[in-house]
């Protein structure tokens, strides 16, 4: 446990100090403002599961720029060698740069809190949705870090980490559409894969422990991939 | 249940080697290399490049593993007992990597926590690298600011902080200026006989100069193993094998 703080304090710094972090972070607030504050004014309705829709794509879309960095820069750098010689397990570095990443892209999120809070100034929001839209929101996030650290282990490029963690997201985004295209079970398999298939009931109130077990088991998989692909020597 | 005991003359040997082959797919990097190298000797792997010198470093270090053989370094299985022979090294290799987001005592600091010191003696160990390696005028500037001697300073120091057993160089002396080159040298002959040094150079006169044994790798096979003491002409005898 010690040996995972000292890690996280590392990737801590590294992460948080990055002007690529910060670049995201305005990207994300600056987008999320624009359409709330659109949305608020044209539907005048106390909900935010159009914006958690829109965090959903934009978490997709800017996670694989903070991911990209984790493996590929160190690969680059050489320091990977600092870290895989040093008497620490593989896990303690994936799980490092995993809760990292994760705090960040939670610290934006929570950016996001104040428009739960503007909408509780003006009106009578509903909260459960809320609350259990930011807990889809969680699970998302976890899942395209977990994604994000596998590719960036795979590549010591880091246009490649990013662009294949996109690639990858988005594919299990849009699974569920080649259901039509597969014989059975291999249709049910792709629906079950579906990104959005599982993000779409918790984000509207609908909380099921099988979406959960989605996100968990999917973000488990990729990072004990990681961890894998790190012991391959 | 596995068995993690080393043989006798594991015990007794900072390293041992016994038909230890890396291959990267279809290249084989490395050959059967069998080799014995004593604690608290300076060693010096010479070959030019290519030749597996890297290779067999990165697998005394851990950052790689043998495709076959067996590795034991101060008597623990390179392989099955990992994370203990990991404890026992030092390794700088060879592009002399940091982080440069940090500064050189943060770095510092970080590497002895990583290696799993007491929290109460890290600070003390930190100190004793920076004095021993003279990072004082640095020691708070960001590692990514250094100059190329100060980057291969703190590199070393980096290495020694948790006082290993033995300390891996991946060709110290590359890229300095003569000064610099002989202040590692001085630093790496006195820390013979309290450390086992491994350190890998493509030039003849500087293992010459530093080490108390040599070895010769080519292609990835082990030409020949010498006392320097008994080699008055390397220059002759490498060119004999190579």
């Amino acid at each position: 446990m010690r040996l995972l703080t000292v890690l996280l304090r590392k990737e801590l710094l590294a992460t948080f100090g990055s002007p690529i972090a910060y670049t995201v972070a305005a990207v994300f607030l600056l987008v999320l403002g624009y359409t709330f504050s659109l949305t608020l004014f044209a539907t005048k309705v106390a909900n935010l599961l159009y914006i958690f829709h829109q965090m959903y794509v934009l978490t997709i879309l800017l996670v694989p720029a903070l991911t990209m960095r984790a493996f590929a820069e160190e690969r680059r750098t050489d320091t990977l060698e600092l870290l895989l010689t040093a008497p620490v397990g593989e896990v303690w570095i994936v799980l490092a740069k995993f809760m990292a990443v994760l705090a960040l892209v939670l610290a934006v999120y929570a950016g996001t809190l104040s428009y739960a809070l503007i909408l509780e100034a003006y009106g009578s929001p509903d909260w459960g949705p809320v609350n259990s839209g930011y807990l889809a929101l969680l699970c998302h996030a976890s899942l395209v870090v977990a994604i994000g650290l596998l590719m960036s282990s795979l590549t010591e490029n880091q246009v490649v980490a990013a662009a294949l963690t996109l690639g990858t997201c988005l594919m299990l985004w849009f699974a569920d559409s080649m259901s039509y295209l597969l014989p059975p079970p291999f249709d049910s398999l792709a629906i079950n894969l579906s990104l959005i298939g599982h993000f779409k009931p918790m984000v509207s109130g609908s909380v099921f422990v099988s979406d959960i077990g989605y996100f968990v088991t999917l973000s488990v998989l990729a990072l004990f991939l990681t961890t894998r692909r790190l012991a391959e020597r | 249940m596995t068995d993690r005991s080393a043989s006798p003359e594991a015990v007794h040997a900072a390293v041992v080697a016994r038909g230890v082959t890396k291959r990267y797919g279809a290249t084989l990097a490395l050959d059967a290399l069998d080799l014995e190298i004593r604690r608290g000797e300076v060693f010096g792997l010479l070959g030019p490049n290519g030749s597996g010198k890297t290779t067999f470093l990165r697998l005394l270090s851990g950052y790689l593993l043998p495709t076959t053989g067996r590795l034991d370094i101060c008597g623990h299985d390179a392989v099955r007992d990992s994370i203990e022979a990991r404890r026992r090294i030092g390794y700088v290799p060879e592009s002399a990597p940091v982080y440069g987001n940090m500064r050189v005592h943060e770095f510092l600091t970080f590497m002895a926590q990583l290696r799993g010191m007491p929290k109460r003696e890290v600070g003390t160990a930190v100190d004793r690298v920076v004095e021993a390696l003279k990072l004082g005028a640095v020691v708070d500037k960001p590692a990514r600011t250094l100059s190329r001697g100060y980057r291969q300073r703190t590199a070393i120091a980096q290495a020694l902080v948790h006082d290993p057993e033995i300390l891996i160089l991946d060709e110290p002396t590359n890229g300095l200026d003569p000064r610099q080159i002989i202040e590692i040298r001085t630093l790496i002959q006195g820390l013979a006989g309290r450390h086992t040094v491994l350190m890998s150079s493509h030039v003849l006169g500087e293992v010459a100069r530093t080490a108390d044994r040599v070895a010769v790798l080519l292609e990835g096979r082990l030409l020949g193993v010498r006392a320097i003491a008994d080699t008055p002409d390397l220059e002759a005898w490498f060119l004999s094998l190579a």
